[in-house]
């Protein structure tokens, strides 16, 4: 197949334009002009365009012929506006420049558009959880990737083009480690909030895998929530970090029942003082609080049902990757594919 | 109009600025807020669902001939503005259009004499001049505690190159005026200056650079430096994309006391003479606490998200009013002209290069 891939040079799109070409597929990656070179390692006939999708130009061209699309674009910092543009916008821009001869659309949707507060603690959050609905109370992220979800959705039902939702949890891997499960640095001690609450983590490659299953799975219309099978407490994970190598203070915990009840009763002053204009912090945000560390359990049998995916790279391993001897295994262990699947020649900039 | 019919408002124009106007049409009792249209499909639906308007356009001149506004906001790039205004005046809308509303004095004055000849009201945002520091300093000006003002310095220092108005990914110039990037602000540091000095007309020179520093192709130009006279007057005005922090600065001096203030982080420094003596490190203290005082409201403020937009909804509210009761509007047309002549003067330094 001839898929065409936005975010190519994301932290998720590097993986996955690597996995598509692994897996035979004729892969066009999208790049932002000021990408920096070397920033990735793909075999030689990934093809790479080079535009920005919050203005049309020849990436339009390059999309013809395209049998998949794979949408990573979104901007991940900012405020609303400049979200707005790079996710929602970026994404309007793309749809519209479609051809028909795309058979399947895999959307790169998140967690983040969960509704958190309607799940009750320690319940199970799957693909049938309610999304938010009062996104303004949450962060500009959520805001555009629900509208950015909606829009593909929308599109896809009235052009019928066929397509697959992946809703990742936190993707982590080599240059992102989530802050080794803490929530926050006080000198050389390390809070970790909600300790017993199951952080929900994917690897990269794990996830980039599903990504790619998802081209060629039957399901149509299918939304998919991607958590690995191991997932750790965030106590579990930040020991785990720190005996790896990661420069990770002591841990002291902080209860998920202490956290919110901080959480609430500052909402309780922001609404009977501040008339509930105040704009808080992560930390003291309930309806934030809620979304990072309530104590949930997370589903994805359903991608292990219908994906037939099952993640190769176990949470050891994914932190060994970041932080141990095998932190520059990533590439390492991709190349022997990748110059299986370019002819054998390593010809990759660097 | 009525007291109790209100204005059927419009925007063109979703973007960022479009939220500042928009939290005030969605409360106002004086506005129904009928539609809003954007060359998105997906942020004008997305604007009208957040801020409750009745009807989202892709297309401007669909949105005027159904919706039928009586005001327009014209909230689009500038380079846009000049089209849009013109066809929303020829639907019978008054017009509020954001800064720079025209790339030239003779773009600008060509505007207005076609509202003028419509009997439509054209009103560029000066909303820094709502904002409550802006009108503390000029009550103190009005009340002749700094004496006769004699020198005014703004110093406007802001990264803009790392937002979108610099951002190499998108192609083209950012802001498609003479004056590049750096004209986006120049309205603000023109009126300020032309209001805290009280001058009228047009200004008698401006010399110094309007340079672009970083080599961004997109910002065209990033920086300017210039000392300008008016009257008897003088002032310096500044634009930098380099240096840290972000501040609006503003130093007013007059025969009997110097103020300064940023319009960014407010606070008021009074220096007032004697400065010298006995009495010098009085006033020393007195500002600390001042400035103590105000490191907390503008916590306050930060948290209550009263930010450098906060005199929008006034000024908004004053045009509103002078519409509905034909009184003069808070901007007026030669407030609007001698803000573009001066900016024009402040561009040809650049255009000198």
């Amino acid at each position: 197949m001839r898929i065409f891939v936005t975010g190519s040079t994301g932290f998720l799109g590097r993986s996955v334009v690597a996995k598509c070409a692994e897996a035979g597929h004729d892969v066009v990656a999208l790049v932002r002009p000021n990408a920096p070179e070397g920033s990735w390692e793909w075999p030689d006939h990934v093809e790479i365009v080079t535009g920005d999708l919050r203005q049309r130009s020849e990436w339009c061209a390059a999309l013809d012929g395209a049998d998949a699309v794979i949408h990573l674009a979104a901007a991940t910092a900012g405020d609303l506006p400049e979200q707005f543009a790079g996710t929602v916008i970026a994404t309007e821009n793309l749809l519209d420049c479609l051809p028909s001869t795309v058979r399947r659309i895999v959307h790169i949707s998140s967690f983040s558009v969960y509704d958190f507060g309607s799940i009750g603690t320690g319940a199970e959050l799957d693909e049938d959880c309610a999304l938010e609905a009062r996104p303004q109370r949450r962060d500009a992220y959520t805001w555009a990737k629900l509208v950015q979800e909606k829009l593909v959705v929308d599109f896809c039902r009235e052009k019928s083009f066929s397509l697959v939702v992946i809703r990742p949890g936190a993707i982590f891997g080599p240059g992102k480690h989530w802050d080794f499960g803490r929530g926050l640095k006080m000198g050389g001690f390390d809070l970790i909030f909600a300790p017993f609450a199951r952080m929900k983590l994917t690897n990269v490659d794990n996830c980039a895998d599903a990504i790619v299953r998802a081209l060629d799975v039957s399901a149509d219309g299918g939304t998919f929530n991607i958590v690995d099978a191991d997932l750790p407490t965030h106590a579990a994970y930040h020991r785990l970090c720190r005996h790896a190598g990661a420069p990770a203070g002591r841990a002291v915990y902080v209860p998920w029942l202490l956290v919110a009840a901080a959480g609430l009763c500052v909402r309780a002053v922001n609404r009977a003082f501040l008339g509930g204009q105040a704009k808080l912090p992560e930390i003291l945000d309930y309806a934030r609080q809620q979304a990072r560390w309530k104590p949930l359990r997370y589903s994805n049998a359903r991608a292990t049902r219908d994906l037939e995916w099952h993640p190769a790279i176990s949470l050891q391993e994914g932190v060994a990757r970041m932080f141990g001897d095998l932190a520059l295994a990533p590439l390492q262990a991709q190349r022997p594919a990748l110059e299986a699947a370019s002819g054998g020649a390593r010809d990759t900039k660097s | 109009m009525a007291e109790q019919v209100r204005a059927r408002a419009a925007i063109i124009g979703c973007g960022a600025i479009a939220v500042e106007h928009l939290k005030y049409l969605s409360a106002s009792p004086l506005v129904e807020l009928v539609a809003v249209c954007d060359v998105s499909k997906a942020a004008a639906e997305f604007t009208r669902d957040r801020f409750g308007a009745a009807a989202a356009f892709v297309d401007s001149q669909a949105m005027l001939d159904q919706a039928r506004p009586d005001v327009v906001h014209v909230l689009t790039p500038p380079h846009h503005h000049a089209e849009l205004v013109l066809a929303c005046l020829d639907s019978g809308a008054h017009v509020i259009c954001e800064k720079p509303m025209a790339g030239t004095a003779d773009e600008t004055e060509a505007l207005l004499r076609h509202a003028r000849e419509r009997k439509r009201r054209l009103i560029e945002s000066h909303n820094y001049l709502f904002n409550d520091i802006v009108i503390g300093l000029g009550a103190m000006i009005a009340d002749g505690s700094l004496g006769e003002i004699v020198e005014v310095d703004l110093l406007l220092s802001l990264d803009f190159l790392s937002g979108p108005l610099g951002d190499t990914n998108l192609e083209g110039a950012s802001v498609r005026l003479p004056g590049g990037a750096v004209q986006d602000f120049l309205p603000h540091l023109a009126y300020l200056f032309l209001h805290f000095t009280g001058h009228q007309g047009e200004v008698g020179d401006a010399r110094g650079y309007f340079e672009n520093l970083s080599g961004n192709p997109r910002a065209v130009f990033d920086h300017m430096d210039a000392l300008v006279r008016a009257g008897g007057k003088r002032g310096r005005l500044k634009v930098v994309s380099d240096g840290h922090p972000d501040m609006f600065r503003v130093t007013i001096r007059g025969t009997k006391g110097t103020v300064e203030t940023d319009l960014f982080n407010p606070y008021l420094r009074v220096d007032g003479s004697p400065n010298i003596g006995k009495r010098a490190p009085w006033g020393q203290i007195r500002n600390g606490l001042a400035l103590a005082r105000a490191g907390v409201r503008n916590f306050r403020q930060k948290v209550l998200q009263h930010g450098t937009y906060h005199g929008m909804p006034r000024m908004l509210d004053a045009i509103y009013r002078s519409i509905r009761d034909d009184t003069t509007p808070p901007i007026s047309e030669s407030d609007m002209l001698d803000s573009a002549r001066l900016i024009d003067r402040l561009v040809q330094l650049g255009a000198a290069r």
